[in-house]
């Protein structure tokens, strides 16, 4: 241990950051499985847990989506984009207390916030659904830690960047744009009527494009050349990757608002924006597929790979989804039915998380020193796999059965059209089952690598220090 | 892209101008939109003396929106009705017209919501609820629907041992319970009631729902006029108005042959004949009641079995008229080789006045029509 490679004083200087945002993220991804489960318990049994008001149906799929997004996916975005960036920059991480004690503050807010929604005390604005009270503190905490990965950034040794840096970047630092947008068009000058609906639908589908989606690219951009040891395939592309998805996602989430009560110009943007997202979605699938393809074999072999390949599939095949849905003649049918949750599922967990479950098994035993049993790995993959793909699948289907009974006036609305979409919530209650077990395994996982001996930990840290 | 400052410039950009379009332009188009009269003059001012739509929420009703969005409800109701190319949401009997921006600019609370596992609520109040079968669906839904995934709500509730005679009962599966509603409970069911977008606005009218009507075969239309060649011009005017309920597909229709068919052979195994049947020959009164509430679980009609839920016909749901129900009965009293005594709009008031503080939607079953039983 006398001579250190750079890449090594790298890793042990992330080591604290990357554990603490990684710990908390993991017990927000069971948290959010957790409430994910009782909701799904809840279509299927309406009387269960019906006596509780803390645990509405409305209360906990909200609580969920936030837990999801801001708990798991924050932390998880914190220790990712900082572990890649210091990587790429070849810089230490400086301020690591001031980086642990913003991501404090951060759960903090967001454990507040979701008591409140529990509470009751939720607005009802999508993915703003947390107490106004938290969102000071959240900003906060956010900026604390996006000033250090800044600063991370600054003093790469490198003067140019590259796609990676581009994505992850740009998607911490809409981040706090979009919050503040909402956040003068929500509170501080609050709009009037259906703007208020406009605005929280842009920021609430902004903040799956402009800052999960980024974030998961930018970690594939990263994962695949250096597990493969290979470049990225017509890399040049990529910058017109990265400016399409700038200058079109912002446009594009609107579509979701067809032929409401708003001026109609808002969604037809927002379904030619759609459209236009081909263009990036083909550019990084374009990327990722061709170079993975040409060495399949070492793919299927590398485990974190697995998961990110995974993960870039999916967002391929959800994005083209998610055009296609955004026309005029399809949306008719899809709107306001279960599809929506096969969009959000399939985007921060078929996609989201699994890129990001690849980089942790990546980074993890780099920065720490110590595996994942490979046993345990592999039952996270399959668990996962079968399990998105099973909810999916449930809501897919369920949401095209939702579509085209709702469509028919005839049909009475609980006895035959909600009716016939128990099966699905019965599949995707059990997938949620799946899921819960296949996040447990990873969780334990991971905290036992970062806190091997939990009894010893002060002990631990002493050594460390000596080392 | 290698200098920090001008990179992050341009991610602003791009985000800022579709900032500039959905929030400072939309804000700029229709911010600033007040209420206004249905109709307005040639020269586009708001005739003197007229009424303005929409009104704001009362106090109670604002704090029941509150409730309804701590509760969570826009999870799965949706609150906006769509236009006619891009939805069904008229034609469900959802709304009269399609919800344009000018409805919510009194809310404080808007909630469109996008997810329907529950039905829209732009118009719940013009669905002739009464506060009381509000209340027993809120507090527990499935003594009402049995088939709503709805999640009770027994929190707002405060249940009687003694129940007096102002409290609601409720029939669930455990039996009569007797229900106090809480202050929260009263602030929601207002703002429920106050759901409506009862008015035409300048920009938007109602819609005239095309009626869905079945094409009616021939042969149907011959027997109708063969078979009551004899009949009085009042029966014969009776009876077509009964004929367009039983095949009016669309708001303000019965929707009956869709089961039952045109023909009134229904379906068999699932939906009992009209034609010939044993029960639309026999006992009026358990005609009307069948009309007006629905009917479900095993029934058995010339002598075989079946086992169905018959929805309150109409759409919505339970909506026909006295005089409706009236016309269909005779109708179907009088066709397919049917002949029975015509059914008056009175003898329906009639039942219908029996039948009071019976929940609304509350469906029949066999064992409870069999005791008037000809």
């Amino acid at each position: 241990m006398s001579v250190d490679s750079p890449d090594k004083i790298i890793d042990r200087s992330a080591k604290l950051v990357f554990s603490f945002f990684l710990s908390s993220a993991g017990l927000w991804l069971l948290t959010a499985a957790l409430f994910a489960y009782l909701a799904a318990a809840k279509l299927t049994d309406p009387f269960f847990l019906s006596t509780c008001e803390f645990l509405t149906y409305g209360k906990i799929k909200v609580a969920q989506a936030n837990a999801f997004v801001y708990g798991w996916g924050g932390n998880a975005i914190f220790a990712v984009s900082i572990w890649i960036l210091a990587r790429l920059a070849q810089a230490e991480v400086r301020g690591s207390i001031f980086l642990v004690f913003a991501g404090i503050i951060w759960n903090l807010a967001i454990t507040f916030g979701l008591l409140g929604i529990l509470d009751g005390h939720m607005s009802g604005h999508e993915m703003l659904e947390m107490p106004t009270e938290v969102w000071p503190a959240m900003l906060i905490s956010y900026l604390i830690i996006t000033f250090l990965i800044l600063v991370i950034h600054r003093s790469r040794q490198i003067k140019e960047t590259i796609a990676p840096q581009w994505f992850i970047l740009a998607a911490i630092l809409w981040f706090p744009a979009l919050f503040l947008i909402a956040w003068n068009g929500m509170e501080l000058n609050p709009a009037r009527g259906t703007l208020q609906t406009v605005l929280s639908m842009w920021y609430g589908q902004s903040l799956i494009w402009l800052w999960l989606t980024p974030v998961a690219l930018g970690a594939a951009y990263y994962l695949i050349p250096a597990i493969l040891g290979r470049t990225i395939d017509k890399y040049y592309l990529a910058i017109f990757g990265f400016w399409c998805i700038a200058a079109l996602a912002p446009w594009s989430v609107v579509h979701h608002l067809e032929g409401g009560p708003v001026p109609m110009w808002i969604p037809a943007i927002g379904t030619v924006m759609s459209i236009a997202m081909v263009f990036p979605i083909a550019v990084a699938s374009t990327n990722f597929h061709a170079t993975a393809f040409l060495d399949i074999g070492k793919v299927w072999n590398s485990l974190p790979l697995r998961f990110v390949i995974f993960g870039t599939l999916s967002y391929t095949v959800s994005s083209y989804i998610g055009v296609i849905f955004s026309l005029p003649a399809v949306a008719k049918i899809t709107q306001f039915t279960i599809i929506n949750e096969f969009h959000f599922n399939q985007r921060v967990y078929g996609f989201f998380s699994m890129i990001i479950f690849g980089a942790v098994y990546y980074a993890l035993p780099k920065i720490s020193g110590r595996e994942i049993p490979i046993a345990a790995k592999s039952f996270h993959f399959w668990t996962s796999t079968f399990g998105v793909l099973l909810l999916l699948l449930a809501y897919l289907i369920g949401g095209l059965t939702h579509g085209v009974l709702a469509g028919q006036p005839l049909l009475p609305w609980s006895s035959s059209v909600i009716n016939s979409l128990q099966p699905y919530f019965l599949i995707t209650k059990f997938a949620f089952v799946i899921l819960a077990f296949s996040q447990l395994v990873f969780v334990v996982n991971v905290w036992r690598v970062i806190f091997p001996n939990p009894f010893a930990c002060l002990l631990c840290k002493n050594e460390e220090v000596e080392a | 892209m290698n200098n920090l400052a001008k990179f992050t410039i341009g991610i602003f950009a791009t985000l800022g101008v579709a900032w500039l379009a959905f929030v400072v332009g939309a804000r700029s188009q229709y911010g600033d939109l007040e209420p206004t009269a249905q109709s307005l003059e040639e020269d586009g001012s708001i005739p003197a003396d007229s009424e303005l739509f929409p009104i704001a929420l009362s106090g109670i009703a604002q704090q029941g929106s509150e409730e309804y969005a701590a509760l969570g409800c826009v999870a799965c109701h949706t609150q906006q009705v769509r236009r006619v190319e891009t939805g069904f949401d008229v034609d469900r009997g959802w709304g009269k017209r399609p919800s344009v921006a000018r409805d919510y600019v009194l809310q404080e609370h808007v909630l469109l919501g996008n997810s329907r596992i529950g039905p829209d609520l732009a118009n719940l109040g013009l669905r002739n609820y009464s506060d009381e079968w509000l209340h027993q669906h809120l507090f527990e839904p499935q003594s009402i629907i049995p088939s709503s995934l709805c999640p009770p709500s027994p929190f707002l509730y405060d249940e009687i041992e003694e129940a007096a005679d102002s409290d609601i009962v409720v029939n669930s599966d455990a039996g009569e319970r007797f229900i106090r509603p809480s202050i929260r409970a009263n602030r929601l069911v207002a703002y429920l009631q106050a759901l409506k977008q009862d008015y035409e606005l300048p920009e938007m009218s109602f819609i005239e729902t095309e009626d869905v009507e079945a094409d009616l075969d021939d042969t149907a239309e011959q027997t109708v006029v063969a078979s009551n060649d004899a009949a009085p011009q009042w029966l014969q005017d009776q009876i077509n108005a009964g004929k367009e309920v039983y095949m009016k597909a669309a708001v303000g229709g019965g929707m009956c042959f869709t089961c039952h068919q045109q023909n009134g052979e229904g379906l068999a195994g699932q939906f009992p004949p009209l034609a010939g049947s044993d029960w639309v020959l026999g006992d009026k009164s358990r005609l009307i009641k069948i009309s007006m509430y629905g009917l479900m679980g095993e029934i058995e009609v010339n002598g075989v079995k079946y086992n169905n839920v018959m929805a309150p016909p109409g759409i919505p749901p339970g909506s026909l008229t006295d005089e409706q129900i009236a016309n269909v009965l005779t109708y179907i009293r009088n066709d397919w080789g049917n002949s029975a005594s015509a059914v008056s709009p009175d003898e329906v008031a009639t039942v219908r006045a029996s039948l009071k503080g019976r929940p609304p939607m509350q469906m029949f079953t066999n064992s409870e029509l069999s005791p008037t039983e000809q």
